[in-house]
């Protein structure tokens, strides 16, 4: 019961993130923040190593994925984090009150 | 959209910060992939490694990140640059390189003046070593200054001369005094020297102008006879003085009825003249009479002497006809025609 609900108000979150176009605003915020605080190319840097780790000819897209979706969300500095939840939280608490 | 139960399920977090959360999490996801799938077409297009060189030099340019210094490493104060001139081969600063360039090989307006300005003065030097052999050998840079040598005091008295010598108002005195000096330089042909011009020249100039002769300028007024700055006393005398004082008397200047200069015939003739040309009062007329008698056989122009005749007669007419009367006594101003 408890995780229907959830299941439900998370869709509901993103139905609503979607339809308003704030997904796709808050992740250009999001891209924004991570360019100028550097995540990016740390993150670029270790992609280069993943890639010369396996091998250039053989790497994958799948490969890459694995490497670096884990690495990318601990590297994201923390008041980027918290701005973004910050924004998302007023988002929801705008929709609620329409 | 629903109220959520606050219920503490993970960590102290009820679901509902747990799913803006991973609506977080989903966010940086996203970004990733792009960066992965950028990173993976670099891979098969082989320009991923492309920027990179060699360990070594790569910590060598590594971006510097210290205060007080750029990125180079280096401290931001201005450099100096030198250069080589390729024609003298000297080293210059860099700020002054064009400016000497264009002495150095004798291009741009300056240097074409400089060098000019050396061309003369070594032409004078060499003149003047001619002339007198006790001058040393200066360099022409040494004559700008003035106490040295003695043909640098010639230079710049010439060119002091030339400049003053050329001045209009120089002009203007030269032409009475000397005639002909400087007279194509000057920008008023009139008035000419009145001793140059001959009798006859003279006397068309009185008869259209005024004629007056200006005492600080000497110059011949050129206005017409009735201009206000002279009055007609002034024009006797000037023409008695200009037509060499043919033995006019004094009381020409002074009885204004005894100047009656005309001959019954030149009267007669001017009358008519004027009486046809002139539609001013017939006193006017006959008194212009007078005054062109006392000019010559071309009665062109009125003449100012009317004015003072009427002041003077008191009547124009009067003095008009009496001055027919009275023709022999000034008979001699027309002698010399």
């Amino acid at each position: 019961d408890m995780k229907r609900k959830d299941a439900q108000m998370r869709a509901t979150i993103n139905q609503k993130l979607i339809e308003t176009g704030e997904r796709e605003r808050l992740k250009e915020l999001l891209r924004t923040r991570l360019i100028e605080c550097g995540w990016r190319d740390q993150l670029k840097q270790h992609c280069k190593e993943v890639v010369k780790q396996k091998g250039l000819e053989h790497i994958t897209v799948d490969d890459l994925v694995s490497e670096i979706t884990p690495k990318g969300r601990a590297l994201v500095p923390d008041n980027v984090k918290k701005e973004l939840l910050q924004r998302i939280r007023t988002f929801l608490a705008q929709q609620s009150n329409i | 959209m629903e109220e959520m139960p606050v219920q503490d399920l993970q960590n102290g977090e009820s679901h509902y910060e747990l799913a803006v959360k991973d609506v977080m999490l989903e966010l940086i996801d996203d970004v990733s992939l792009g960066l992965c799938f950028e990173v993976h077409r670099a891979c098969k297009f082989g320009t991923l490694f492309l920027g990179d060189t060699d360990p070594k030099s790569q910590r060598e340019h590594e971006l510097v990140d210290r205060p007080g210094v750029d990125v180079f490493g280096q401290v931001p104060t201005k450099k100096q640059f030198e250069c080589m001139c390729p024609n003298c081969e000297r080293n210059l600063a860099a700020s002054r390189f064009a400016p000497h360039l264009e002495k150095c090989m004798g291009m741009g307006r300056n240097s074409s003046r400089i060098a000019s300005r050396r061309q003369a003065a070594m032409a004078k030097e060499t003149e003047n070593r001619m002339v007198n052999p006790f001058i040393t050998d200066d360099s022409p840079d040494d004559d700008n200054d003035v106490d040295w040598s003695y043909h640098v005091d010639k230079k710049v008295k010439r060119l002091k001369k030339d400049k003053l010598s050329n001045s209009p108002r120089r002009n203007k005195f030269h032409k009475f005094r000397n005639g002909d000096s400087n007279s194509d330089r000057s920008a008023t042909p009139e008035p000419p020297s009145y001793e140059l011009m001959s009798l006859e020249e003279r006397k068309h100039l009185l008869l259209s102008t005024c004629g007056v002769i200006s005492e600080h300028t000497k110059k011949m007024c050129t206005r017409s006879h009735k201009c206000p700055q002279h009055t007609d006393e002034q024009r006797q005398k000037v023409r008695s003085f200009l037509l060499g004082h043919s033995g006019v008397e004094d009381d020409v200047n002074i009885d204004i009825d005894s100047l009656d200069d005309l001959d019954g015939q030149l009267i007669r003739e001017n009358l008519q003249w004027e009486a046809g040309s002139n539609a001013s009062s017939p006193a006017d007329s006959n008194s212009t009479n007078n005054s062109i008698g006392s000019s010559y056989k071309k009665p062109t122009g009125k003449s100012g002497k009317s004015k003072k005749k009427k002041y003077k007669g008191g009547h124009g007419g009067g003095s008009g006809v009496t001055s027919l009367t009275h023709s022999a006594s000034d008979s001699n101003l027309y002698e010399f025609e």
